[in-house]
């Protein structure tokens, strides 16, 4: 397969080889996003850049807070480097937000953010990361040389840095140096090879389209969501394989790392929903206008669009018949093991 | 001249000579008939004491024959006794051959009804995933429109909003 370089694919604008998709916006999310999250960027575009992978950003501003500025007005002059014409940036109206809400102490619906990214990304693949996620030298390799297939899910490990690593500035040698890990990296394991699954999920965009994205059926939880993306993939005939290197993440505060405890006996509290719930059980079929696919677009500036709020693009509030079983497949894995883990009644 | 008369006990000398020589003849005859005689006595005894050996052998050959016998009575009562004991054995092997027989089809019948409670489990253990998921959605909705309502009807009445302000 060809690489997805500038020379093979072509100006950005017309149709790159790699969208990176993430969302984000300026909430303060996990203390001093903005700083994390520019210098993610700044860090990742140069490698890109010089590695000449063609790509583009998809951005997502989800629901941003009105009495602060948007991470679209600030981020280009935080992170010069970036290309204008490489960014595709989406601001979603906050009403989506409580539209679409099955459990009130969500405070982000993270993927169906990114499923808003992925349903309008432009690339032959589609990565979906987040925005404190650096991007490996093997990665980066495997962009480069094109070793990639249509039909496989990529997965990457994540190594989780102490939260000191670059302050200063990022490097290589920041991020592979053996001391700076803030604990021993998981492995990826079969059959799902889940872990930190939201960091790094690579899928060619018409596969993406044929599971239409993360579940949006299920919207009382944020953890798992990622993993049931990978329960529907293998349902739906995609293999998952690890693409040969590491991402990196640098901890802070409100990582989920270092946070989860804070939560022990309350989960049902936790900003995460139930985390018990079965996201390697079941799976789900999206509605055909996954991603607000209806949501009124309105183009504020050459690569921003904003999207306004329309009850015709929210989905059912209710849509039982999304809740389905993984189908069986000769020589596949089987749904996950039943666990008695349901929370307690959730009382508002 | 004349004979003389015998019952003079007189014999003419021709006669004497004669019977001297029968005499001497006579004694011999005894010497060598004694002379056998001892040999005789000597073989005698020889024969006496091969028969007693051969008693002896024959007696001992008869100890012999009779521990053999009673070894060989002893050996087949040992035979029918392990032939009872072989009988016995077999008779319970092949109870406890057609006793692993059924068992065996038993628990084939086991294996193949725990098969079938295994994938209903997992049928059933699905389906409740799924349940518990689509109440999971049900009660979340439940919320949130119990929260939408609050929210109106408060509005409404002129009060406060309730804490979640989920409406939209």
């Amino acid at each position: 397969m060809a690489a997805l370089s500038d020379a093979g694919i072509g100006t950005p604008a017309r149709s790159p080889a790699l969208s990176i998709v993430l969302t984000g916006r300026n909430d303060d999310h996990g203390v001093d996003f903005r700083t994390r999250f520019f210098r993610t960027l700044r860090f990742n575009a140069e490698q890109l850049a010089a590695q000449g992978i063609a790509h583009e950003f998809v951005f997502v501003e989800w629901a941003p807070p009105p009495e602060r500025p948007r991470l679209v007005d600030l981020v280009f002059d935080a992170v010069p480097g970036l290309e204008p014409g490489r960014c595709a940036w989406y601001v979603v109206d906050g009403r989506y937000h409580q539209a679409l809400s099955l459990n009130p102490r969500l405070a982000y619906h993270e993927f169906i953010a990114k499923n808003v990214g992925i349903r309008r990304a432009r690339g032959r693949f589609v990565l979906t990361s987040n925005c404190d996620v650096f991007l490996g030298r093997a990665v980066l390799d495997v962009f480069a040389s094109g070793r990639l297939e249509p039909r496989l899910v990529y997965r990457a490990q994540r190594y989780d840095l102490k939260e000191n690593v670059g302050e200063e500035g990022v490097a290589w040698a920041d991020l592979e140096d053996p001391q700076n890990l803030a604990r021993p990296p998981r492995a990826l394991t079969l059959p799902f090879m889940a872990g930190a699954t939201g960091d790094f999920l690579l899928v060619d965009r018409e596969s993406l389209h044929q599971v239409r994205g993360f579940n949006e059926i299920y919207r009382a939880a944020r953890f798992g969501i990622d993993r049931n993306f990978l329960v529907k993939a293998i349902s739906s005939g995609l293999s998952i394989v690890d693409i040969g290197g590491p991402v990196y993440h640098v901890d802070h505060t409100g990582s989920y790392h270092l946070t989860a405890d804070e939560y022990a006996g309350r989960e049902h509290e936790a900003p995460w929903g139930n985390r018990g719930w079965h996201s390697r059980g079941v799976s789900y079929v999206n509605p055909p206008t996954w991603g607000l696919q209806h949501a009124p677009t309105q183009r504020v500036a050459p690569g921003q669009w904003h999207l306004d709020f329309s009850w015709d693009a929210v989905p059912p509030m209710v849509d039982l018949k999304g809740v389905v079983l993984p189908a069986s497949r000769v020589g596949r894995p089987s749904p996950g093991r039943y666990t008695a883990t349901r929370a307690p009644a959730r009382s508002r | 001249m004349k004979r003389p008369p015998r019952i003079l006990g007189l014999v003419r000398g021709s006669s004497y000579d004669a019977l001297t020589e029968q005499h001497s003849k006579a004694e011999a005859r005894a010497g060598r008939l004694a002379q056998q005689l001892e040999e005789t006595k000597a073989d005698s005894r020889g024969w006496k004491g091969k028969t007693e050996e051969a008693t002896s052998a024959l007696k001992k050959a008869q100890d012999a024959a009779a521990t053999a016998q009673k070894q060989l009575r002893q050996a087949e009562k040992q035979r029918d006794e392990q032939s009872r004991n072989a009988r016995k054995l077999k008779d319970e092997s092949d109870k406890l051959r057609k006793l692993q027989e059924a068992r065996a089809a038993e628990l084939a019948l086991l294996k193949q009804r725990l098969a079938e409670s295994e994938r209903d489990l997992i049928v059933a253990r699905e389906q409740l995933m799924a349940i518990e998921v689509k109440l999971d959605i049900l009660e979340g909705a439940a919320n949130v429109l119990d929260g939408r309502t609050r929210d109106i009807a408060t509005r409404r009445s002129g009060g406060v909003g309730t804490e979640s302000g989920s409406a939209v």
